[in-house]
């Protein structure tokens, strides 16, 4: 009688399989009998994927596939999502993360890789953000080591290349790289039986409008690692453990690292997702094509938390084709007419940040959940005299990860895998590293003017071994603005607290203002981990100060970057001089500018002569 | 003495010298160089008869050494030969695991003769500072002194300089060192004989000026080491770890920098170079302090097969004296205003999350489930007491920032 049952069931399920099949898939649901649905407007598999669906064989069925597996991939995402999705993709065509021109300028820049012309991963014509057409030179042609490093290293996270082979940091290419999600082993394990288990492709068939942190984790997890330590993992010093089952452990991620549990993004934390602070236009592009990721970022802490001086700004939707009605679609309660929506910094809506009954609330796009935001607007620890010029996460961060040394050798004698040309060439990289850490992390002056956290960015010492074995370059240092240094970089390590650094613990630890590990004799301050070329230069910062005067030895890169002068680095320790009495920011004395010849008043003096 | 010594052995040398030694007709083309040059054979090797090969060896207590070089035999008696800090240290950690531990993974540094330290063969000479460091290397206080802290045990992290095949980190090294200093110039033969550490404490050379704010402040001079201030940076390791294969197959995805026993390898959760943490040694001063270890054993064969892993088998740190010492220091909210340094992290400030990953610890920062093996933690309402900001303490930081910023420029260069 049960095995009646079983079997009845079964007979039921099968057909109603067919039914769905019959309906949706001629053709094609023959093999792929379960395969499952992209979405429900997305129910037929020839309008993106083309192929013969009436053909009865295999061969002869797949012969004008498009892909053939990823119809979204560049060569052929025009014909099939762009169909539908034009919009879209002529913003993705230019946004950073297809043209990646801003890596391959930076690697320009500090390989000594410039050449007059400006490139992209694959290159093409673009808007520039004035809206004047430029045209970008093919990577491919970028026919020096820089291209190569480019080529080699960097292009396995463009969303225009396929990588299927790195664990956990696997992707397709175009729309898919981000819409249909791998696994970390990047098997297909849905419930089409002819597909499972078959490598270099999604986790399942069904398509997510929207990404989760996850996604966004496959490529955001070298260099600045901000996936990683949003979510609060560092791949610290690649030691491997604790074990995990008797492997490497805890967390393994690509590259064989393995990453240590830290205190997560407050965010994060909260269960916020990449998404929910970055647009569609951050991530996708908003039409023009942009020099470096920051002039593309549209986002800042201000716009939900608000300034020292300003609340945040909002739009109301008033119109029926507002951006914020069509990008909401998918999210649990979609923006409608009449709300009002927080402002970018470019002055552009949020989908799902509003301003309602006086508070700021901000919906988790996948989630629903709503957060408020709190508003730091005209609070005393926010309008401290000198702050102005603070980016949030100066004193926000709980960690900046900081990765000392990256020695990179080019062996000529070598073959390495070219990702964009598809080819292997001579010549192939390898790479070691000095020393890595998280806290406390340097300061500087970014490309607003404003004091950021820096890393690194890069300090890169380059070998080249020549075919013949010999070698051409030895632990070279580059030009960079015209003279050999290292350089460090503006960064948001996205790993923010709500708790920020301490006023006694930035402004009495010269590591903040990028001396490195140090001791201070006298009226000079020497960095204790050096490094190996020099005998004196800090590896850790780029600071010195040699009876009484700073030096500076590295580079900040990025227009109007540099590290803090003479005077900055003066007035910032000289705060020292009312910090054990007046240790509260929200002290009175810090609303204005501080007069140090107070301490020479009779108050002061009866005080300190105690 | 040494002197009186010498002149004595080379008077009785020449004694045996005028018998007239058969040696040399067999072992030809051996000249002795150094303080030894003019000394007969037999004056080390002591009889034609009976000749001591080796006449160096712990073994033999250097029976051709002690002839002149009386009494400096009792060397053979303390750590440098019968490591009982170690031994002991291995006996309640590792050993409960693995037996053998001690023979496979700390039998490659110990004194075996005088001529460890004394140069090769026949050009007998004082130890060098790379002589002892030949021992005292990697987390072993030595290295440091030259300005050397060990790198992070991957293989990504294996690079650069190398000094007897080891790699290293370039640290600022020790004041004494640039100045020319040997380890035995504060390390003498007489006082490593007794078994003491060291024959010259700071202050036998060193007055403290009274012109840094800092040693006018009575506690400082009191209770603190001078190298708890003046020790620049030194190395740390939090979180030692020793893999255990039991099949060599099994290391392959550990890329980690091969140890003397091919049954292990050596990792670490966090390696760090700053300034260490503070507590209080034998002598109930304040002293910098570090783990050693806080130690994890994982069996990779059987972790495989669902045994446990990441077992800790100790928490013990030590209070040492790092050889990195600098005029300079930290500033004052170095110690003052770090709990993090005296073990009192606070949770909101804590980076590192241990308990997420198993690691039986809440943070390396807070003294609970961990112990100072000759020494204790400076406790919480002491670190209250040195972080409480009162008149004296306030007096002294502004004067000492004054001071330090009436000589910044406001220039750069």
């Amino acid at each position: 009688m049960r095995f009646l049952a079983i079997i009845i069931s079964l007979l039921a399920f099968l057909l109603s399989a067919c039914t769905q099949k019959d309906q949706n898939r001629p053709g094609c649901g023959d093999c792929h009998t379960a395969l499952e649905h992209v979405s429900a407007a997305h129910d037929d598999c020839v309008t993106c994927h083309g192929g013969d669906p009436r053909a009865t064989d295999k061969k002869r069925a797949h012969a004008s596939l498009r892909g053939p597996a990823n119809p979204s991939a560049p060569g052929t995402w025009a014909d099939a999502c762009g169909r539908c999705h034009r919009y879209q993709l002529e913003r993705v065509t230019s946004t950073i993360m297809q043209t990646n021109a801003g890596m391959i300028r930076n690697i320009q820049l500090t390989w000594e890789g410039e050449d007059g012309r400006a490139y992209t991963a694959r290159g093409g014509k673009h808007f520039d953000a004035n809206g004047k057409p430029v045209e970008y030179a093919a990577v491919e042609d970028l026919d020096n080591l820089s291209g190569e490093l480019y080529r080699k290293f960097c292009s396995r996270c463009h969303i225009g290349s396929r990588n299927a082979e790195s664990y956990a940091s696997a992707h397709a290419s175009g729309c898919a790289a981000c819409h249909f999600p791998w696994n970390d082993t990047a098997t297909y394990e849905g419930r089409d039986t002819t597909m499972k288990g078959r490598g270099g492709h999604s986790d399942s068939h069904a398509m997510t409008a929207l990404p989760d942190t996850r996604v966004c984790s496959r490529c955001h997890n070298r260099s600045g690692r901000i996936a990683f330590s949003y979510q609060g993992l560092y791949d610290g010093n690649n030691g491997l453990v604790p074990t995990s089952g008797g492997e490497g452990g805890p967390v393994m991620a690509s590259g064989a690292r393995n990453l240590v549990h830290i205190a997560p993004d407050v965010h994060c934390a909260a269960g916020m997702e990449c998404i929910d602070c970055h647009t569609s236009r951050d991530v996708m592009g908003d039409g023009f094509a942009y020099r470096n990721m920051y002039l593309q970022t549209e986002i800042s802490c201000e716009d939900c938390h608000g300034s020292a001086g300003d609340v945040p700004r909002y739009r109301e939707i008033t119109r029926e084709n507002d951006e914020a009605l069509r990008e909401s679609k998918n999210y649990r309660q979609p923006a409608t007419s009449g709300m009002r929506m927080i402002q970018t910094a470019k002055g552009r809506s949020y989908s799902n940040v509003f301003y309602q009954a006086g508070a700021i609330w901000l919906q988790g796009k996948r989630s629903g959940k709503l957060y408020r935001s709190k508003v730091i607007t005209g609070t005393p620890e926010h309008t401290i005299a000198g702050h102005g010029r603070l980016e949030c996460h100066a004193c926000h961060s709980r960690t900046s990860v900081q990765c000392y040394g990256c020695h990179t050798s080019y062996d000529k004698g070598k073959p390495g895998m070219d990702f964009i040309r598809g080819e292997e060439t001579p010549g192939s990289f390898s790479e070691s590293e000095d020393y890595r850490m998280l806290y406390p992390f340097p300061l500087a002056l970014n490309q607003r003017g404003r004091i950021s956290p820096v890393t690194p960015g890069c300090q890169t010492f380059v070998t080249v071994a020549e075919q013949d074995g010999s070698r051409s370059k030895f632990e070279y240092i580059s030009k960079f603005r015209g003279k050999q240094q290292l350089r460090f970089a503006p960064f948001y390590s996205h790993n923010s607290g709500k708790k920020a650094v301490t006023c006694a613990e930035c402004h009495g630890n010269p590591a903040f203002l990028g001396f490195g590990q140090h001791v201070v004799e006298g009226n000079s301050i020497k960095g204790t981990l050096i490094c190996e070329r020099s005998d004196s230069k800090p590896l850790d910062g780029f600071l010195t100060m040699d009876k009484g005067r700073v030096k500076a030895y590295s580079a900040i890169t990025r227009e109007h970057s540099r590290p803090l002068n003479g005077s900055e680095v003066k007035r910032a320790l000289s705060v020292n001089l009312c910090l054990p009495c007046h240790s509260k920011a929200a002290d009175p004395i810090y609303r204005k500018g501080l007069n140090l010849r107070a301490l020479d008043d009779t108050l002061h003096r009866r005080l300190l002569s105690r | 003495m040494i002197l009186f010594i010498v002149v004595f052995c080379l008077a009785e040398a020449k004694t045996v010298q005028a018998a007239a030694e058969n040696c040399t007709v067999c072992h030809k083309g051996i000249t002795p160089q150094g303080r030894h040059a003019a000394l007969p054979c037999l004056a080390c090797h002591l009889r034609e008869s009976a000749t001591v090969g080796n006449p160096a060896l712990a073994d033999n207590r250097a029976v051709g050494c002690v002839a002149c070089h009386s009494g400096h035999e009792r060397i053979f008696e303390h750590a440098m030969v019968v490591r009982g800090g170690e031994r002991r240290f291995v006996e309640r950690s590792y050993a409960r695991v693995d037996s053998g531990f001690w023979l496979k993974n700390c039998d490659s540094c110990h004194v075996q003769g005088c001529l460890d330290c004394h140069g090769e063969g026949h050009a007998i000479q004082k130890p060098s500072v790379e002589a002892c460091q030949s021992c005292h290397k990697g987390y072993y206080t030595g290295w440091d002194y030259s300005g050397r802290a060990p790198r992070e045990d991957n293989m990504r992290y294996q690079r650069g300089i190398e000094v007897e095949g080891e790699t290293f980190l370039k640290m600022l090294p020790d004041v004494h060192y640039r100045a020319g200093m040997t380890c035995g110039a504060c390390h003498s033969m007489d006082s490593l004989a007794l078994g003491q550490r060291s024959s010259k404490q700071c202050r036998d050379c060193h007055t403290p000026s009274q012109r840094p704010v800092e040693h006018r402040i009575a506690a400082h001079l009191q209770r603190l080491e001078c190298y708890a201030c003046h020790s620049a940076w030194a190395p740390q390791e939090y979180g030692t770890f020793f893999l255990r294969f039991r099949d060599s197959a099994l290391k392959e995805g550990f890329d980690l920098k091969p140890g003397p026993s091919p049954d292990y390898l050596r990792s670490a959760y966090l390696k760090s170079q700053d300034a260490p943490p503070l507590g209080l040694n034998a002598a109930g001063r304040v002293s910098p302090i570090r783990p050693q270890f806080i130690a994890y054993y994982t069996d990779i064969m059987s972790a495989r097969n669902s045994g446990p892993e990441n077992i800790l088998l100790a928490a013990e740190w030590r209070a040492w004296f790092p050889h990195t010492i600098q005029r300079g220091t930290v500033t004052c909210e170095g110690c003052h205003d770090n709990p993090r340094r005296f073990l009192h992290e606070p949770g909101s400030g804590r980076i590192y999350q241990l308990e997420k990953d198993g690691m039986q610890l809440e943070s390396f920062w807070l003294q609970d489930g961990q112990r100072v093996i000759n020494g204790d933690f400076v406790s919480a309402s002491r670190y209250l007491r040195l972080s409480s900001k009162s008149p004296a303490y306030t007096k002294a930081y502004v004067e000492k920032w004054k001071t330090f910023l009436n000589r910044v420029d406001n220039s750069s260069h």
